[in-house]
């Protein structure tokens, strides 16, 4: 009985969970085999630490390194502190909630190539922000605003696409508070600001702790819209991979491969961690 | 000084009426409750009073400021969900905290005020649990608790007892009903439950259909209440109407009925001949003089018995404390004139 119900359980599994293992396995395998010098596409198959000890003392891999947790960690934050607000708005049906609801879903449906373009021409030498505001007056002149050093077209991008993320498992968190907890915050002195600090946030930590996670893997791996609308003097993670890779030498690419993938997991760790002691220390 | 003026409080919501033109007196450390069917505006006007709603005409004052316009975070009120509203993620010590630190209260005296509650409410094994951990009495207590840990001059109950027990509810009712005096607060307490309005209340406020009936002292309702509707929402009433047809002596006035003719004692005489009457089903006395009836159902309650009887096809309920007669049989009965009630007209 117990055998059949634990064959029955790995039956069902099987097909997706097995699946995801072997695919996920099979490449961090690879990945790591190759960092140490492993499955050389020329022949020399040698157990080797070299590549990383030359990888650790690049400028280049330090500095990528650096700037793609900065466009994780903030991707992630702004995405989230946009999120929020929106969630809280909608969380009661209004006459027309509906439809904002979609429209600012709309962004999931839109690929990420496709909203670079459109940003690059908007805020382009010649593009209507530049017409705009000098129409306005406020500018003089055209402003140089593509591929700025500081990555804030990357930063909007990347807030753009993954709000919409963000207030999806927030709205879910944010409706399952009941009125009445709310009201009784209020009617007990909690103001707007007291109401959120000390009921919504820790009632819908989870929600926003999966969303941070996820929305920080995804940014910190970004390549599409690093291309198009980064900072031309800094290389994301991705970029450095793809760079190394471009020029055969895969035991490099396979190390800045690694470094993400574990990036992504300790990153993601400390700021699921972090947001929770944000939100539930301020209990008190 | 009276504690909660409420005067001429109108609520819409769109183009329903759910409160119209309603003014109360509260005295301080009154106990009055709101008593109405479902749907009544018990709950829009309790909203009103806290601040949750705010009314499409007339005005509140609390303790003689204007608090018409005040957010319910800056009322001196505290309100008693129905739901308890408990906060989930917070234990019964931080639930019963949470109004003390949001007002700034020193550690201290947080502490003996939490200190007090918890004694006084039974809750001190409680403390470090989470809501979902308590039952639903405890956890009814720890919603008073919250509410009074703020020191209110107002609290406010939203059909407090409707998750307990029948039981538990009696209990409940008057572990409230001592806390309040205890504490010395004004009390607005809403229920649609007639008996424990009785029970509890020092004057009841019948609410139909967003008007006022009646607000008077359990007794005064229960012995004389003003309209039809209040005569029969609250208890047993035997409602008739009927035509005046003499007079008999200084203030007693007869009146023909579909039961036959009925007296009743008045200062005053009526103003008009078609009369509103009701009596209590105890106030009849079954003997050989008075009305025939024929009893239709009987009902044996312990320390009375319920009898439906009928006279001329129209039914009607009379109750006694030793009755011989059994269904089929005629009985006769009477009711001493200072038992029957005129009622308002208009009703
Ligand atoms: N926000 C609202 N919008 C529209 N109508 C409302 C709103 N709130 C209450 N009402 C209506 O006002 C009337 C009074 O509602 P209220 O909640 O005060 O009733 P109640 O006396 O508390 O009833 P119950 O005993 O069932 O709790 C009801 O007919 C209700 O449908
Ligand atoms: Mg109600």
């Amino acid at each position: 009985m117990k055998l059949r119900r634990g064959l029955l359980i790995i039956g069902l599994l099987t097909p997706g969970l097995g699946l995801i293992l072997a695919l996920i396995g099979t490449v961090v395998y690879i990945a790591v085999s190759q960092s140490f010098g492993y499955y050389s596409l020329n022949g020399t198959n040698e157990f080797s630490t070299e590549f990383w000890s030359k990888m650790a003392g690049r400028k280049a891999f330090k500095r990528s390194i650096q700037y793609s947790i900065y466009i994780g960690v903030f991707s992630a934050i702004f995405s989230v502190a946009l999120a929020y607000p929106l969630a809280i708005w909608l969380r009661k049906p209004f006459a027309g909630s509906n439809f904002i609801g979609a429209v600012l879903k709309a962004p999931l449906l839109v690929h990420g190539l496709v909203a670079a373009f459109l940003f690059i021409n908007v805020i382009s030498y010649h593009g209507i922000l530049n017409q705009f505001m000098q129409w306005l007056g406020i500018w003089s002149e055209p402003r140089r605003l593509q591929n700025d050093p500081n990555a804030y077209g990357v930063l909007i991008l990347q807030t753009w696409k993954n709000m919409p993320f963000a207030l999806l498992l927030l709205t879910g968190a944010v409706q399952s508070i009941s009125d009445d907890v709310l009201d009784a915050a209020r009617d007990l002195g909690a103001g707007t600001w007291d109401r959120f600090r000390r009921i919504i946030a820790p009632l819908t930590v989870s929600g926003m702790q999966a969303a941070m996670v996820i929305i920080f893997i995804g940014a910190v791996a970004d390549f599409s819209f690093q291309v198009i609308a980064g900072p031309t003097n800094k290389q994301s993670l991705s970029q450095l991979m793809v760079s190394f890779k471009g020029r055969g030498d895969w035991h490099s690419a396979a190390v800045v491969g690694v470094s993400l993938m574990m990036i992504a997991l300790v990153g993601s760790a400390i700021l699921a961690v972090v947001a929770r002691m944000v939100m539930r220390g301020r209990i008190k | 000084m009276v504690a909660i003026k409420i005067e001429r409080l109108t609520k819409k919501f769109g183009d329903f009426t759910a409160l119209s033109n309603v003014s109360l007196d509260v005295q301080p450390e009154e106990f009055v409750t709101l008593l109405g069917p479902s749907g009544c505006g018990k709950t829009t006007l309790l909203k009103l009073i806290s601040g949750f709603l705010e009314p499409s005409e007339g005005s509140i004052k609390i303790g003689g400021t204007d608090v018409t316009h005040v957010p319910p975070e800056k009322r001196d009120t505290a309100l008693c969900f129905q739901s308890y509203a408990l906060f989930p993620h917070l234990t019964v010590r931080e639930n019963l905290e949470f109004g003390p630190r949001q007002k700034k209260i020193p550690a201290s005296e947080r502490k003996t005020r939490i200190d007090d509650v918890s004694e006084k409410l039974d809750l001190t094994a409680q403390m470090e649990k989470l809501p979902n951990q308590l039952s639903g009495g405890q956890q009814q207590r720890v919603s008073l608790g919250r509410a009074l840990a703020m020191r209110p001059s107002v609290i406010l109950f939203d059909e407090p007892l409707s998750n307990l027990d029948a039981k538990l509810r009696d209990q409940v009712r008057i572990e409230i009903r001592r806390i309040q005096k205890e504490y010395g607060l004004t009390a607005i307490y809403v229920t649609h439950d007639q008996a424990e309005a009785l029970a509890m209340s020092d004057r009841i406020v019948v609410l139909n259909n967003g008007r006022v009936e009646q607000v008077d002292s359990p007794e005064l309702l229960y012995h004389a209440p003003k309209t039809k509707f209040v005569a029969d929402f609250i208890g047993d009433a035997n409602i008739f109407s009927g035509t005046i047809v003499g007079q008999k002596g200084e203030n007693i006035v007869q009146v023909e009925t579909a039961i036959g003719t009925i007296e009743f004692e008045t200062p005053t005489a009526p103003t008009s001949k078609k009369v509103n009457l009701c009596w209590r089903p105890e106030s009849a006395v079954i003997g050989n003089t008075g009305i025939k009836a024929k009893v239709v159902h009987r009902a044996f309650q312990g320390h009375f018995t319920d009898l439906m009887v009928e006279t001329n096809g129209t039914i009607f309920r009379v109750q006694a404390k030793r009755v011989e007669a059994q269904e089929g049989d005629d009985v006769q009965l009477s009711v001493a004139p200072n038992e029957v009630i005129l009622l308002d007209q208009s009703a």
